[in-house]
């Protein structure tokens, strides 16, 4: 399609793609990004479903906005990283996965916020359990994560 | 030394069953990249904690967190010594990769820091307050040591290959 060639040979698309520096920073700040995105849902998705215990689920609240600013780092980097091979990722089954995969992790994630700020108070009484359709929502988080790191890796090999 | 290291492990068994398994390269990203995940994701709570922030989390309770910073880290060191084995020449005079171990390493003394110095004592502090300047050093270097490693680590094939 000529909108991805046209992005392809963008400015922004060529500083990434041939200068020395452009593509090293858009990947480092990408790992940067999936560290805190996936890292904070992972351990919130891990406290849910109690494979962690005990942490206060108050504190989460806080750590969201840390996720949040992971995510438009990841989101304005992997952007950048996109245009200088447009074309090439648009027609990858790994890429078109990936994309999907972290879509729908994003929603669970607001979704699990909504939730939590909600429940946070019963939660993190010990007594309460938490509710079946919450851990669901936890489950597909791990899954999401999970799958769009094993799609992203994919996408160089595939 | 780093010659004699790399000729010792090119052709030996692993470095055979690493190179001749085209599936195995693509499998330990995918590990390397969950055992991040798991290492950083716990490591930043328990740091922030640990910083002065998140004073909601009882600083005791972070021990929770503990178990997965392991995992993560074995998972990594497990798939780190594969690609290592897999690739001797390109990693060892890597410049990127030779900074990222140091860091780890760096990383690892500042844990015997809070083994030794803070988790003894730890329990008698206010557990949702304010932390001792040690244990904002210890975090800090934490969290510092740790992004590098993932920078250098990410940016292996890009710097320093000499």
């Amino acid at each position: 399609m000529p909108v991805f060639e046209s992005l392809e040979t963008s400015a922004l698309a060529i500083w990434v793609g041939e200068s020395l520096w452009g593509y090293p920073i858009m990947l480092g700040m990408h790992a940067i990004g999936l560290a805190i995105v996936v890292g904070i849902f992972v351990m919130l998705d891990l406290r849910m479903l109690r494979f962690i215990r005990g942490v206060s689920f108050n504190a989460f609240l806080s750590l969201f906005r840390l996720a949040w600013i992971g995510l438009v780092i990841n989101a304005l980097s992997g952007s950048a990283l996109f245009t200088s091979q447009a074309t090439t990722f648009v027609e990858s089954a790994p890429f078109l996965i990936k994309i999907s995969a972290v879509i729908v992790g994003v929603i669970l994630g607001v979704l699990i916020q909504k939730r939590l700020k909600v429940r946070v108070a019963d939660w993190d009484d010990s007594g309460t359990n938490i509710e079946s359709s919450a851990k669901v929502l936890a489950t597909l988080s791990l899954v999401c994560w999970i799958g769009a790191i094993f799609a992203g890796r994919l996408i160089a090999y595939l | 030394m780093t010659q004699s290291l790399v000729q010792a492990i090119e052709g030996g068994a692993i470095n055979t069953w690493v190179l001749s398994t085209y599936w195995l390269w693509p499998l330990l990203e995918i590990i390397h990249f969950i055992g991040l995940s798991l290492l950083l994701g716990s490591m930043l709570v328990v740091d922030l904690r640990l910083a002065g922030f998140l004073r909601q989390i009882n600083i005791v309770s972070t021990h929770r967190l503990l178990p997965w910073a392991t995992i993560g880290f074995v998972m990594n060191l497990a798939s780190g010594f594969l690609f290592f084995f897999g690739d001797p020449g390109r990693y060892a005079i890597n410049i990127g990769f030779q900074l990222k171990m140091i860091l780890v390493l760096i990383a690892g003394l500042n844990v015997l820091v809070f083994a030794l110095k803070i988790n003894p004592v730890i329990g008698q502090w206010d557990p949702h307050g304010d932390t001792p300047a040690l244990a904002k050093t210890v975090a800090w270097v934490s969290l510092a040591a740790w992004t590098g490693v993932l920078l250098l680590g990410r940016l292996i094939p890009y710097i320093g290959t000499g």
